[in-house]
């Protein structure tokens, strides 16, 4: 692990808070890299994996923007670009919201970063290895109309970006992560999401990396009484795409709606988490993970409904859809429940198969063809994912999901 | 112009039975016929067997539009030939857009949104359905409007409702008549209508009535015999070619 070990002890020797890094960066090196005899990355292609072959930047490469980021940003209210973990351009905030650069940022769970992560390998790497945390701040009351775009691109041959969230009470935004560029690198963001009272977070974490990209995130929502979090996750690069999405319902009346879905094609491997604790009372959770896996790509969906002990009235569902496009795809769906409250309501449904052939038949009797029926049928899995969003953003990523939808080949199984 | 569909001897199994036992019927544009029996005769078997769906096994005889077989044929080119089915559940296809679908189908794309209004309108369907999902959350009656928009746009040369009038209330049912009985004006759209209730036959005046018992046609006639059917029921056809 010498290039890369080099690279990152110079990368942190440069930084300002540097005890604070190589705390991190020995967690991480003791901890090592996962093995696929762990649980929890037993279907990692890891073998596949050489830290070597990545260097950690000490400066952003040059990038620019794609024609599908362009077009997302004319359509945001405020645009934030972060180029391989690096915040670039932190745009001209409108009135109510604030972007700032913060080197050793503390989790917005309360901890410190380390603290926090301190079991979870790539989110050490990140923890020593992030540029700086790009923090968005929306005030108390502020309703922020148009949505804020924040471009997240990898040029260089890894991207640790650090990302923070924060909602004040009854405020409200949209906000779109996006994520390209990527090829041969290793992109391993972490992402948190502070929902204050009664505030309300509308979320897509758009993920169209290459299709050589390692991509490890994760994201983690902190919500406060009556707090909403509408999060979607769309992933479509990568060679390994591992996604994992938490969220925390801390006090009364939270409620988090989180959508996944990914698209399987070559020999990609997919690989969602979800972790939805409820600690407080009356706190809701609705999950819905939808997937596609073509060619010889395979997926894993892991998700975790935890209700701590006086969570009462808790209403926490989960549901998991695979779509088999290939008679050498595979996808497996791993639910899983740790409920320690009686009086909820839980529950958890998934399932794996082919495209629904009466459904499909309903299209062929109208007269549409079957791939054409076929590819109706797989587009509409993602944007069922888009129906919370905006329209004209929704339009926007559908436009984009079929672009890359039509290089799919489907094989009835 | 003036197409045929010609059906004869079909025989069909589902799950191993078979259900359509030598049907006959033949029919032209612009004419509306009508299928009634009892629960179990058929009916629905013929709708959806013409229309090909999977499961649905043709065990002999033909179906013949305008000289071409549509036995050996997808159900897109049965479509495409100039038959369309509506359902009695229409499914749900999560996802996709009616708008969508029927520029799938073939339809032309100019003006297609407003031309789907206008055609919603007639049959009284909210417009916003139309921009939803197709038939998510829609009820029974939504969903047998929705299929006369499509039906609208895609004018087929025969169309094949299956119970069509089940699940609708009284004016639902006026309308989705008016509208097939208007579309054999418009564009000579021949009507193949099954249904057990006379109800439908009072807004569209049917050129001949067959009634199915058993996986055949068991008598053939004009408005008189629904009358018959409302005064003694199936019973005296049950037995009538046997």
């Amino acid at each position: 692990m010498k290039i890369f070990a080099d690279s990152a002890l110079s990368f942190i020797s440069e930084r300002p808070d540097v005890q604070d890094r190589r705390r991190a960066w020995s967690s991480f090196q003791e901890a090592g890299l996962p093995t696929t005899s762990d649980e929890v990355w037993r279907y990692a292609p890891l073998n596949d994996l050489s830290l070597d072959d990545f260097t950690v930047n000490s400066f952003p490469t040059e990038h620019n923007d794609s024609e599908f980021a362009s077009q997302l940003c004319e359509r945001a209210g405020l645009v934030v670009r972060v180029v391989d973990g690096f915040c670039v351009d932190a745009g001209s905030a409108p009135d109510g919201v604030r972007v700032e650069v913060v080197e050793n940022a503390s989790s917005v769970s309360g901890t410190s970063m380390l603290k926090r992560y301190e079991s979870d390998t790539f989110a050490l790497l990140n923890n020593a290895l992030t540029p700086a945390t790009t923090v968005v701040s929306i005030g108390d009351g502020v309703n922020v109309e148009k949505p804020i775009v924040i471009v997240n691109s990898t040029s260089g041959s890894s991207s640790f970006s650090s990302t923070q969230i924060k909602l004040g009470r009854s405020s409200s935004a949209t906000v779109v992560e996006y994520f390209e560029g990527g090829a041969d690198a290793l992109v391993a963001p972490l992402s948190e999401y502070e929902i204050g009272d009664n505030a309300s977070l509308q979320l897509i974490t758009y993920q169209r990396l290459s299709q050589s990209a390692w991509h490890v995130a994760r994201t983690s929502g902190f919500l406060h009484r009556d707090a909403r979090l509408r999060q979607a996750v769309i992933g479509i690069g990568g060679h390994y795409n591992r996604s994992r999405n938490d969220a925390e319902m801390l006090d009364l009346g939270a409620e988090n709606e989180l959508r996944t879905t990914f698209l399987g094609s070559g020999s990609q491997v997919h690989d969602f988490r979800t972790h939805q604790f409820h600690k407080a009372p009356r706190t809701r959770s609705t999950l819905l993970s939808k997937g596609a896996v073509a060619d010889e790509s395979r997926s894993v969906y892991t998700g975790l409904i935890e209700i701590e002990k006086g969570a009462k009235r808790t209403d926490a569902r989960q549901t998991n859809h695979n779509l088999l496009l290939s008679p050498h795809a595979h996808a497996d769906s791993v639910p899983n429940l740790d409920i320690r409250e009686n009086d909820v309501v839980c529950a958890h449904a998934s399932s794996v198969g082919p495209l629904d052939e009466l459904q499909r038949w309903y299209l062929e009797s109208r007269g549409v063809t079957r791939s054409d029926a076929e590819r109706l049928m797989i587009q509409g899995f993602f944007y069922e994912m888009l129906t919370t969003l905006p329209h004209e953003l929704a339009a926007l990523v559908e436009q984009d999901v079929t672009s890359a939808l039509a290089l799919v080949n489907v094989v009835a199984p | 112009m003036s197409s045929t569909l010609v059906i004869e001897g079909l025989r069909v199994e589902v799950a191993g039975k078979e259900v359509l036992k030598g049907f006959d019927l033949s029919m032209k544009s612009g004419e509306v016929h009508v299928i009634m029996g009892p629960n179990g005769s058929g009916k629905s078997t013929l709708a959806h067997a013409l229309s090909g769906r999977p499961g649905y096994k043709v065990l002999g005889g033909s179906v013949v539009l305008d000289g071409v077989e549509l036995l050996g044929l997808s159900p897109t080119e049965r479509a495409r030939h100039g038959l369309f089915l509506a359902m009695q559940h229409p499914m749900e296809v999560p996802g996709v857009r009616p708008i969508d679908l029927l520029i799938a189908a073939g339809a032309d794309a100019a003006n297609l949104r407003k031309r789907m209004s206008d055609e919603a309108q007639r049959v009284e369907l909210r417009t916003d359905v139309l921009d939803r999902f197709v038939n998510v959350d829609l009820s029974g009656g939504e969903r047998k409007r929705a299929e006369m928009v499509q039906l609208g746009i895609l004018r087929p040369k025969f169309a094949m409702l299956d119970e069509i009038d089940s699940g609708l209330d009284v004016d639902a049912l006026g309308a989705v008549a008016r509208r097939l009985s208007s579309a054999t004006t418009e564009w000579n759209c021949g009507v193949l209508a099954i249904t057990h209730f006379r109800r439908l036959l009072q807004e569209l005046t049917p050129t001949k009535i067959h009634v199915m018992t058993d996986g055949r046609v068991v008598a053939t006639g004009g408005p008189e015999l629904s009358e018959i059917l409302e005064r003694d029921g199936y019973e005296p056809f049950r037995h009538a070619k046997s």
